[in-house]
């Protein structure tokens, strides 16, 4: 066992050389107010964490612009992967399965989640048991829920197409997952089953900040419940819905866990949207570079409809006050 | 001077250290295999040593879920073991990419072999791999419906109209009568379409992976006869989102009479439902053809960068034995002779020895996953009635056209 190195005094005091303690002063010790007040010193402190980043989030990003550009032996080909990719049959069709994803996704997540926040915050006996028990869908793990959810709507097992068959409300079973028309709604309305409690609470948060002198006010003008509704809670959540919304076009815009775990982009690319295509192009055709020029141009894509939301929300907001 | 001085000490270090983890292993060979043989793995193991004590084997034991990305992520690390079992299909790749080494010494006797396995693993006239074991897909159904039905269950079809019309027969009373996929995984669909393709003198590309076949006058017409069984009501409504596991369940449930199943189906219906008579066909052809399947199953390799590869040579000799390969094989030996042994006897399991000699590989082309899945968008396109059979496969010609 050899001992443990010891910091020993430096033979050559001035040599900057590491394992030994250094005896002289430093300038740093001398002038304190001023270290501290330099502009690099604080750039010092934050380079840890920006370096961290940079791996984290630039890297990857500069890398996949990279792996667009270039072939699979890592030489320039211009824009060869982006044509390839955009001459794929299922480019396009998951182009727009994308669109109407997060478009039916956003509308139900929204408006049945302030519903719920709306009613989740009234007073009425166990509420607080309710309010638990909404949290549930949000809760599970997505890929377990996906599961089920795949289970309940087998056309010959599930147990949705037995309650509808066994008292009589159907005649034949419906192949949910199978029938092109009901797929993309089945899988948007698992979706806004899996999100509107993050919305309803996220609402409910803002609800419970309204100081009570508004409603007071508004009963004294006689408005009716509705019209609380309307002119007192949602003006005030507004700040809250915004945001909310667009983190739901975020993660609706990335989302993979769902749809992958129960039709993989099927029937025939019915429910293919296109980060599932991006996946599959890159992890099962191991495509990688049409996978990251397919990921630059729905990175642009997405960054210039958020870009769009904020400024036409801030917009908005800024008008309305 | 003295940083390149220091720069030569730094690379004897390096040097030194992988020495030492490689000196480490000298004379043991790692091997690899899938858990299903660890128990039989175990034997021949013990069997071995017995007679090779200078030799050690490590068995180390894997599990088929994301196998491929290990083995792949083994092979190019420079870290891999001596000996992978893979399945044929996987082995052209290894070889395209000098991955593995080849076995042409280790492998003595060729003709015993079912040629067709050592098509498998032959790329540039070498041997990559070493069949250990194949298998193929029959037709697995329900004796006890065929007597319900008014069919002769000691005589199931032989043919595609036979097939087509004992399918129609058995569809009565909420039961379909021959159930096909449509959903899961792309390679149950191309594992049970593809022999209907090749019967009829089609496929999905030519053997050399130069021609587009799928919209060929013979491949359409075996898609169409595939795809007919779920449009003309024979297979179940849930076909779309069915694969070979969904049909088996099926099956066991009684709501289906005939489906395509290999070998291991047999024992899982028999627990799980013993009522019923199980009957096994060839997979039926057409008129005045021979029937196809495509021929699976798994291989050993030996890796470019094993530590042992002269070892690992040895034991892949023992392990080539007729006696000891029909030893190891769940399922079927590579090799004719191992075929005479008495755990293959078993009647139920005579059929699908006879679809043997019919098996053939699957086409091994770098863009193969994508060519399956262009072809498999095309069969849904035809069940959600988008398309018809030509349409879809002109379509799925089209996009394949570009892969080739």
């Amino acid at each position: 066992m050899a001992p443990p190195p010891k910091s020993k005094p430096c033979s050559k005091p001035f040599l900057p050389v590491s394992g030994c303690l250094k005896r002289s002063r430093s300038p740093f010790l001398l002038r304190p107010v001023n270290v501290m007040h330099r502009k690099s010193t604080g750039y010092l402190f934050v380079l840890p964490a920006l370096l961290v980043l940079g791996l984290l989030i630039a890297y990857p990003i500069a890398y996949t612009g990279l792996l667009s550009v270039t072939d699979n032996q890592g030489n320039y080909v211009g824009l060869e992967n982006f044509r390839t990719i955009l001459a794929a049959r299922a480019t396009p069709t998951a182009f727009f399965n994308t669109l109407w994803w997060v478009a039916g996704s956003i509308i139900f997540q929204v408006i049945l989640g302030v519903l719920t926040a709306i009613l989740l915050n009234q007073n009425f006996r166990g509420r607080a048991i309710v309010r638990s028990v909404t949290l549930i869908p949000w809760v599970v793990p997505g890929i377990v829920a996906a599961t089920t959810w795949a289970w309940m709507l087998h056309t010959e097992f599930g147990i949705i197409n037995y309650m509808l068959t066994a008292p009589g409300i159907i005649d034949e079973p419906v192949g949910w997952l199978t029938n092109g028309s009901t797929v993309m709604p089945v899988m948007i309305a698992i979706n806004v089953w899996k999100m509107f409690p993050f919305v309803a609470i996220m609402v409910l948060a803002g609800l419970q900040s309204i100081p009570n002198d508004l409603y007071e006010a508004a009963r004294i003008d006689g408005a009716s419940f509705w019209e609380e509704v309307w002119y007192v809670m949602l003006p005030q959540v507004r700040p809250v819905i915004i945001a909310v919304t667009l983190l739901l076009v975020i993660w609706a815009l990335n989302h993979i866990t769902i749809i992958y775990a129960i039709t993989r982009g099927g029937p025939a690319n019915r429910t293919l949207i296109t980060p599932i295509q991006i996946f599959r192009t890159a992890f099962e055709s191991v495509q990688f570079n049409q996978a990251a020029a397919l990921s630059v141009m729905f990175f642009a894509v997405a960054i210039t409809v958020v870009f769009i939301y904020i400024r036409t929300t801030a917009a908005n907001a800024g008008a309305s006050k | 001077m003295k940083t390149r001085s220091i720069k030569i000490g730094f690379v004897g270090a390096v040097s030194a250290l992988a020495l030492s983890t490689g000196m480490a292993f000298a004379g043991e060979v790692v091997w690899w295999t899938p858990n299903f043989n660890e128990a039989r793995a175990r034997e021949l193991v013990a069997k071995f040593q017995e007679t090779h004590p200078d030799i050690t084997v490590n068995l180390q034991v894997t599990t088929t879920d994301g196998l491929p990305q290990r083995v792949l992520t083994a092979l190019q690390s420079g870290a891999a073991p001596d000996i992978i079992d893979v399945q044929h299909g996987w082995v052209n790749g290894y070889a395209q990419n000098n991955l593995v080494i080849p076995l042409d010494d280790v492998l003595q006797d060729r003709e015993d072999y079912v040629p067709a396995a050592l098509d498998y693993v032959t790329l540039n006239d070498q041997l990559w791999g070493m069949p250990y074991r194949i298998e193929s897909l029959a037709v697995i159904y329900n004796k006890g419906h065929f007597a319900e039905a008014g069919l002769d269950p000691e005589a199931p079809p032989q043919t595609w109209d036979e097939l087509i019309a004992a399918a129609e027969a058995l569809t009565q009373s909420g039961r379909s009568g021959f159930a096909i996929t449509g959903g899961g995984e792309v390679g149950n669909t191309i594992f049970r379409s593809m022999p209907f393709m090749w019967m009829n003198g089609g496929g999905i590309i030519s053997e050399d992976g130069t021609q587009v076949l799928v919209n060929s006058p013979e491949t359409v017409a075996a898609v169409e006869f595939y795809t007919n069984f779920y449009k003309n009501g024979l297979s179940p409504s849930s076909t779309l989102e069915n694969d070979g596991t969904a049909n088996r369940r099926l099956f066991i449930a009684e709501t289906v009479s005939m489906y395509q199943a290999g070998q291991f189906d047999v024992n899982s219906i028999k627990t799980e439902n013993p009522n019923i008579d199980i009957g096994v066909m060839t997979i039926p052809h057409p008129e005045g053809k021979d029937t196809a399947a495509v021929l699976g199953g798994w291989s050993f390799v030996i890796p470019a960068d094993a530590k042992n590869p002269d070892e690992a040579k040895i034991l892949l000799g023992f392990l080539a034995e007729a006696e000891n390969q029909g030893y190891l094989t769940d399922t079927f030996p590579a090799r004719v002779s191992a075929m005479d042994m008495e755990r293959f006897d078993d009647p139920i399991l005579q059929v699908y020895k006879q679809m043997l000699p019919f098996g053939r590989p699957a086409p091994a082309h770098p863009n193969w996953v994508q060519i399956s899945q262009a072809y498999f968008d095309g069969i849904q396109r035809i069940l959600l009635g988008d398309e018809d059979v030509q349409t879809a496969m002109d379509g799925a010609a089209a996009e394949i056209e570009a892969l080739l």
